[in-house]
């Protein structure tokens, strides 16, 4: 094995942002040492997967998290597991949905084109859509994504197609297409990064019901785990530690990052690992964490932190849905995530009492498996008190005939929401647990209320027998949490309003750099992996650049 | 959406998540098995147990959490995963039996259904007086309900959902994702699917 200073980058976490500037990194030939803190599973690990264990369980992605929660600096905390993250090699991106958007040219300019809003700090990227748009192709052909390159007439522009063609509908999406239609919508496939053909050496999807939420067990999904990270592996240049749980970045005299400081979780000792650069790309909840447990004396409230921004800004998306229940099957335990969707709810209209928007699929993540169908009735249905007895039983028996419908929102970044070290509570290791402090802002409720009211009448409009809305944003239930996670380490031109430049490298630390959603400025209205994949390959080819010329 | 939201909003998964850290995990699935014999619970809290599940998903055409033996999932559970929860339930199945004793002057196994629908409505409202234990008789409840709903639609391996009876309900033909998955001609409806039990669907 190399000598620990030998490393020319180490990694910090191996999800969407960590696999891909692993896997660049690589193929220009350095040496790359990456650490990630649970277990390299096998493919073949998740063909045992069922509901109870996997998703209801968790007793595969992330057994060990722990996280308090609070609404504001002056509440007590809970604590329990609130974020969706996966702690295994392949991150958080091992058990995605895979919605593959490009953000639209106005979500990075937000600021500029909303202007200041009360009680948000709203920003503009640093960079534009024309300089990510490359990128995005880049992640949508080795990632697989499968989908009609025409067919969203409000998606951003682009130069070249999907490699894949869409994928077969499924019943709901079908019905969904249909009432969307009648309210003069229009709906598409949703862009989806699983293979509907062979793909860069991966099958084609077999369309099994279990993607979001689960691994997939013949790597038809587009995963850093299937397409970067066993890249990396075969130049021989990766030095993949599992089970490596990093604690602190170590700062040198010279005030560059000298390594990380990590426990391995098998031989429970403590190690450190030295290398030039480190790229830290623990997600928007991990990276901020760490950052903030390094302190020294050049950074007493933690490293890379003299703005005080490390983990402010946190934003988790406006999510809004409803379960519609037809007279007929939907299928919707077979297929993808979501087989259709429509945009035309994105641009932002103050008008409607809200600005920014978001996009709406059909999504089966009530109906994927029967378990949560149950719990999701909970305490959403509005037709009946209880959710047991006979009731509930006919509730039940709508399980093949019920569909839902997500609409994913952009929310507003404000810098009271934030992540930091717990003071009281601590992990196995003595370590202290990622706090979050969330409260959202009136926009997102007022986001989430019209949405309803859409995703209703598409409901309606589809022949559903009975809708009802199953999630939504309300001044009285807080957000504990979320699946997407952006902006703690938001990145832009002035070192006093940003953590990072807009090569997502420290303003004040030369050698440390973010390539995760941490380093979003504001939220954009879809989901966040594509985006964070296209900076990360973006980031890496500016730095593979600078490095070749000695400029690093 | 977070994972509480994810998982449906299940109190039972938003309490015990933290509680099974790091907790060894002697697998309920070996368990179940096994045996269908009782691993933790006594005869009686087996009974009174089986009793409220038979309430939570009653047996009418078709069948019920009774059927499905939801009480062998909650002992094998109990015994295992969710070993953390055993003293709730044995503080308070004897609770129940007392309020169906103050009410209604027997245990709650010997009441007609209206009599325990009553006294698990009252329950889950906290609307009992005396109700003595960690946890309040709502979380109580819900504790019962999610994992009756749960042996209810678990994969049968782990002790519940005999013959499939949850999954025949809804019609979920069970997981095809390691069983070559479906059909484009399935996934819109014109081709049926053969169930795990092998009806077509």
């Amino acid at each position: 094995m190399a000598r620990s200073e030998d490393y020319d980058v180490c990694v910090v976490g191996t999800g969407a942002g960590g696999g891909v500037v692993i896997d660049q990194f690589t193929a220009a030939g350095f040496r790359v040492v990456a650490l990630q803190r649970g277990p390299h599973l096998r493919t073949s690990a998740f063909v045992d997967d069922d509901e109870l264990k996997t998703v209801v369980r968790d007793e595969i992605f992330s057994p060990d998290q722990l996280e308090t929660w609070r609404p504001d600096e002056g509440s007590p905390t809970e604590t329990g597991r609130f974020n969706m993250t996966a702690h295994c090699v392949g991150g958080t991106m091992l058990h995605w949905s895979a919605y593959s958007w490009r953000f639209r040219p106005d979500e990075f300019r937000v600021l500029s084109e909303e202007g200041p809003v009360e009680g948000a700090s709203l920003a503009d990227w640093p960079i534009d859509y024309e300089e990510l748009e490359p990128y995005y192709e880049r992640a949508e052909w080795d990632f697989g994504v499968s989908g009609d390159p025409g067919a969203n007439p409000f998606g951003a522009p682009r130069q070249r197609g999907y490699p894949n063609p869409p994928h077969p509908d499924r019943s709901a999406g079908l019905r969904f297409k249909a009432g969307a239609r009648k309210l003069g919508y229009h709906p598409f496939p949703t862009p989806i990064a699983a293979n509907s053909q062979p793909h860069g050496g991966r099958p084609g999807c077999l369309y099994g019901g279990t993607c979001g939420g689960y691994g997939c067990p013949i790597g038809a999904k587009g995963t850093t785990f299937a397409v970067s990270l066993p890249k990396a592996q075969r130049t021989g240049l990766l030095d993949l530690r599992p089970n490596s749980l990093v604690f602190e970045i170590a700062l040198g005299r010279d005030g560059r990052a000298r390594g990380v400081r990590y426990i391995d979780q098998s031989s429970r000792e403590e190690r450190e690992v030295r290398a030039r650069h480190i790229f830290v790309c623990g997600n928007a909840v991990g990276t901020p964490h760490l950052l903030l447990m390094s302190k020294s004396g050049s950074f007493p409230d933690g490293l890379a932190n003299s703005s005080g921004l490390v983990g402010r800004n946190l934003m988790l998306h406006v999510f809004t849905a409803a379960s519609y229940v037809f007279d007929e099957g939907s299928r919707d335990f077979t297929g993808l995530g979501s087989h259709a969707a429509i945009d035309d709810l994105h641009a932002s209209d103050a008008s409607r009492g809200f600005i920014r928007g978001g996009v709406v699929a059909s999504d089966n993540f009530v109906v994927k498996q029967p378990i949560l169908h149950a719990l999701w009735r909970g305490n959403s249905y509005p037709g009946s008190d209880r959710a047991w007895g006979a009731d509930f039983k006919d509730y039940l028996r709508t399980f093949s005939r019920t569909s839902s419908v997500l609409s994913v929102g952009e929310d507003l970044p404000m810098e009271a929401n934030r992540i930091d070290p717990d003071p009281e509570v601590t992990d196995e290791w003595g370590l202290p647990v990622p706090r979050m402090t969330h409260r959202q802002h009136p926009n997102d409720v007022a986001m989430s209320h019209w949405h309803a009211d859409r995703l209703l009448e598409i409901g309606d409009a589809a022949g559903a027998v009975d809708r009802w809305i199953v999630l939504r944003v309300t001044d009285e239930e807080p957000r504990k949490g979320s699946s997407h996670l952006h902006g703690t380490c938001r990145m832009g031109d002035d070192p006093s309003r940003s953590v990072v430049n807009r090569w997502c490298r420290s303003h004040d630390v030369p050698n440390l750099w973010v390539a995760d959603g941490s380093v979003f400025p504001t939220s954009g209205g879809y989901n966040p992996t594509l985006t964070i994949l296209a900076n990360a390959y973006r980031v890496a080819d500016h730095f593979v650049t600078e490095a070749r010329k000695g400029a690093l | 959406m977070d994972r509480r939201e994810f998982v449906g909003r299940s109190a039972l998964y938003g309490m015990t998540f933290w509680l099974l850290l790091n907790v060894p995990r002697p697998n309920a699935l070996r368990a179940a098995a096994e045996s269908t014999e009782a691993a933790v619970f006594s005869e009686e809290e087996w009974r009174t147990v089986e009793a409220i599940t038979a309430r939570i998903v009653p047996t009418d055409r078709d069948p019920g959490a009774v059927e499905a033996n939801c009480v062998n999932f909650i002992d094998k559970a109990l015994a295992h995963e969710d070993a953390e929860l055993l003293p709730t339930y044995r503080e308070a199945l004897p609770q129940v039996d007392r309020i169906a004793a103050e009410r209604f002057g027997a245990g709650f196994t010997e009441l007609e259904a209206d009599a325990q629908d009553e006294i698990l409505i009252a329950i889950e409202a906290r609307d009992v007086s005396g109700w003595n234990a960690s946890i309040s008789s709502e979380e109580f409840f819900e504790i019962v309900r999610s994992h009756t709903l749960i042996g209810f639609l678990a994969d049968p391996k782990y002790g519940g959902n005999r013959d499939y009876v949850g999954w025949k309900l809804g019609g979920y033909p069970g997981p095809r994702h390691n069983m070559g998955g479906y059909t484009p001609a399935q996934m819109i409806g014109e081709e049926t699917i053969k169930a795990i039990w092998g009806e077509e669907i």
